[in-house]
């Protein structure tokens, strides 16, 4: 059966939309060789991550009348850095640095001029003032301009197991037996699914496993919003909307874009998408991303796209360039940033007055929700998950109605964009 | 079926304060090539937007090919005013696009873009970039996106402007085949030369209103202006005092331009009796009944405040003029 002129149509203006985006050098790079990239660096993920960090070498000074301080800070800087105390739960204790300092106790305060210049020069890598006063001893620790952060951390973490020592020798406590007593114990947490099957829980990653949805589906659409803004000022400022326009209706024209550019979201989506499964499956921890909330993302991601889509095609329709079209696009833009901002509150508290309220505010609702649904901790009533649907479907409609008009009318508009006035009459036009 | 292909029915559009077309009214018949002229402005490219549905009239009633055009817009092909290309898009791609659009498969559109591609003289550019080519080039490129889909409606809203005249001649040739072809072709211009060869009919349009919808053989007549052009054989002065004594004549002056007296002639005067009986008063290098061209025309009604009352007794308003 022949294909209905109107459906032809839409399909040639997609197609071209969609081709012409995808084959575009930005494109290529940012939406396929980057996550390609990155999925093939995936195994190389361990490697990367066991890497060592440049070793911390050379002198320190301790200016320490004492002489107590200097001799604890040696011990502890023996001692392998990942097993101090306070670095046991420092996430950059997964890379190891090696430790290689002479310790140099300097009993005559009236040296610090001299080791000063010694660590401008970098000739000393950190000095260390003790000294006393009303309240108790003070610890100073001064450091090279380009010392690393790493090994400024490990200096300090150093000196502050050191000052502790210090005090529980005082005490005539033994300070080895005490760090064993102090020592956290470790907690083996595993979640029992309904089948009987056990799989380590940890729990950050599952409050960032919402994030990552929104923040997927918020790059996508976003991302294909700013490509359907773009080419239609595009063919605005290139006069080749006209001839668009002896072929096509506008709504045919308008039709076939937003479909064209919902197929860029969608390779975005799938190939970011696919990269973070593949990742997590290298990882094991697939359990994470359950079969729902693949559902939920395939039913927001239309309404998620389409409601930012309408308002890009039409706020592009309405310009000449994109400085126009991004001082109008703020208020919009303003609103679609509330779940980059609000994600955290609404990720540990997915039915509180906050999350709820955003549900039902668009054109954020689509992303509120996807938080929401994908978060482990608490169900969303099925309720609230329909009617937010049902608001959302309803404001892409309003939205596709009032880009319709305002895209029929300002495509062939030049020269200065249309204030909130004209927008109006654009609208009532007939 | 009916001849009629395009018909309006007192059509008006307002942008604003700005009443652009005013209850204009005409119709176009099957086969006709039809001259849309009028000065910057006049409301020409607002018509025609409004006859492609791209634009929707205020009121009044326009039918294409027996409806709307945008159920028939593969059966019209248009030129628009502001040329536009996809500037990044090859030469090849962007004809396959424009006749995919009008629903033509993809083996027919190749052969149709070679064969168009040879015709307008652009060989060799089908692989170019649409951006690599020239003003004149890209013009006669949209051309081929108009005309691609042989359509039975051509619309052609200044197609010769830009052009340099060797392809002002080879666009021009080109739509008189498409005219032999059976094609109705709509075309706005302020190339009155290229009217005058290829319109049977001519609408002028001025300040948003129609001030003029004849045939091309009814504008002669009605535009007949009564002058004789007298190009004397001796000097001026005995010429001057031979011709006043020749009946019928309204009055009478030496035009440096043409080198030759310009001789009004009172109403009810037959032409050719009047040249005759010039020549027989003196001696001529040459004498010619002046023919009024669609320029004279046009400057006559667009050159000062012409209204439609006017314009529809344009004989009478030459004849005032002269009396």
């Amino acid at each position: 059966m022949a294909e209905r002129g109107a459906t032809r149509r839409v399909r040639v203006i997609a197609w071209r939309d969609f081709r012409y985006t995808v084959l575009t050098k930005g494109f290529l790079i940012g939406a396929i060789i980057l996550p390609g990239i990155m999925f093939a660096a995936i195994p190389l993920l361990p490697l990367l991550i066991d890497s060592k960090t440049a070793p911390l070498t050379g002198r320190v000074a301790v200016i320490d009348p004492s002489n107590s301080i200097a001799k604890a800070f040696e011990i502890t800087l023996r001692k392998n850095p990942a097993q101090t105390i306070d670095l046991e739960e420092d996430a950059t204790n997964t890379s190891t640095t090696d430790v290689a300092l002479t310790v140099e106790s300097v009993p005559d305060p009236s040296r610090v001029e001299e080791l000063l210049l010694q660590l401008r020069d970098s000739s000393l890598q950190a000095l260390i003032i003790i000294s006393s006063n009303a309240d108790g001893p003070s610890t100073e620790l001064l450091i090279p301009s380009e010392a690393s952060p790493r090994h400024t951390t490990i200096l300090e973490k150093s000196l502050r197991e050191a000052v502790t020592r210090v005090r529980v020798s005082k005490a005539n406590e033994d300070y080895e037996r005490i760090t064993k007593l102090l020592a956290r114990p470790k907690i083996d947490t595993r979640r029992v699914s309904p089948d009987g099957s056990e799989s380590n829980e940890i729990a950050q990653l599952r409050m960032l496993v919402p994030a990552g949805f929104m923040f997927l589906l918020w790059m996508a659409v976003i991302t294909s919003g700013n490509y359907l803004l773009t080419s239609t000022i595009e063919e605005k400022s290139s006069r080749v909307m006209e001839v668009l326009l002896s072929a096509v209706s506008p709504i045919e024209l308008l039709c076939g874009k937003l479909v064209g550019q919902a197929g860029v979201a969608g390779v975005m989506l799938l190939m970011y998408g696919g990269v973070g499964l593949a990742g997590l499956g290298a990882v094991a921890m697939l359990d994470v991303v359950p079969l729902p909330h693949l559902l939920w993302l395939v039913v927001w991601f239309p309404l998620a796209y389409f409601t930012v889509a309408a308002i890009m095609v039409s706020l592009g329709s309405a310009v000449s360039d994109l400085r126009e079209a991004q001082s109008l696009i703020g208020p919009a833009m303003i609103l679609l940033t509330v779940p980059l901002i609000l994600w955290l509150p609404i990720v540990e508290n997915p039915n509180g007055t906050l999350a709820t309220v955003c549900s039902f505010i668009p054109p954020a609702a689509p992303f509120v929700m996807i938080l929401r649904l994908t978060g482990a901790n608490e169900a969303v009533p099925l309720v609230q998950a329909l009617l937010a649907m049902f608001v959302s479907a309803a404001t892409v409609v309003a939205i596709l109605w009032v880009g319709a008009r305002v895209f029929r009318v300002g495509v062939l508009m030049q020269g200065k964009p249309p204030s909130p006035i004209e927008l109006l009459r654009w609208i009532r036009a007939r | 079926m009916s001849n009629i292909v395009i018909q309006l029915a007192n059509v008006n559009k307002r942008f604003g304060v700005l009443h652009a077309v005013r209850d204009v009214s005409f119709e176009i018949q099957r086969g006709q090539v039809c001259g849309f002229l009028g000065p910057n402005g006049a409301g020409k490219s607002t018509t025609i937007r409004m006859v492609m549905s791209i634009l929707l009239p205020d009121s009044g009633v326009i039918t294409v090919l027996g409806g709307s055009a945008l159920d028939a817009k593969d059966r019209i092909g248009y030129l628009p005013e502001e040329r536009g290309l996809y500037r990044k898009m090859r030469v090849a791609d962007f004809l396959r696009f424009m006749a995919k659009l009008k629903g033509i498969s993809r083996a027919d559109a190749d052969s149709r873009i070679r064969s168009w591609l040879e015709r307008v003289e652009l060989p060799n550019v089908s692989q170019k970039r649409c951006e690599e080519l020239s003003k004149g080039m890209q013009q006669k490129l949209q051309f081929i996106g108009a005309v691609l889909h042989e359509p039975p409606l051509l619309i052609l809203d200044e197609p010769f402007s830009g052009l340099d005249p060797v392809n002002r001649r080879l666009l021009s040739s080109v739509v008189r085949q498409l005219k032999e072809n059976g094609t109705t072709i709509l075309f706005s211009t302020h190339q009155m030369e290229q009217a005058e060869d290829l319109c049977d009919q001519i609408l002028l349009i001025h300040k948003g209103e129609k001030v003029l919808d004849e045939t091309m053989s009814q504008i002669h007549s009605r535009f007949d202006p009564r002058t004789i052009l007298a190009q004397p054989a001796n000097s001026i002065d005995t010429a001057t005092q031979a011709l006043k004594v020749v009946a019928g004549i309204e009055s009478m002056r030496w035009s440096l331009e043409q080198k030759s007296f310009e001789i009004r002639l009172l109403a009810g005067v037959d032409p050719q009796r009047a040249m005759v009986d010039i020549m027989r008063a003196t001696p001529l290098r040459r004498v010619e009944l002046q023919r009024a061209t669609l320029d004279d025309v046009f400057v006559k009604l667009v050159g000062g405040s012409v209204t439609k009352f006017e314009a529809t007794s344009a004989t009478e308003q030459v004849k005032v003029n002269h009396g």
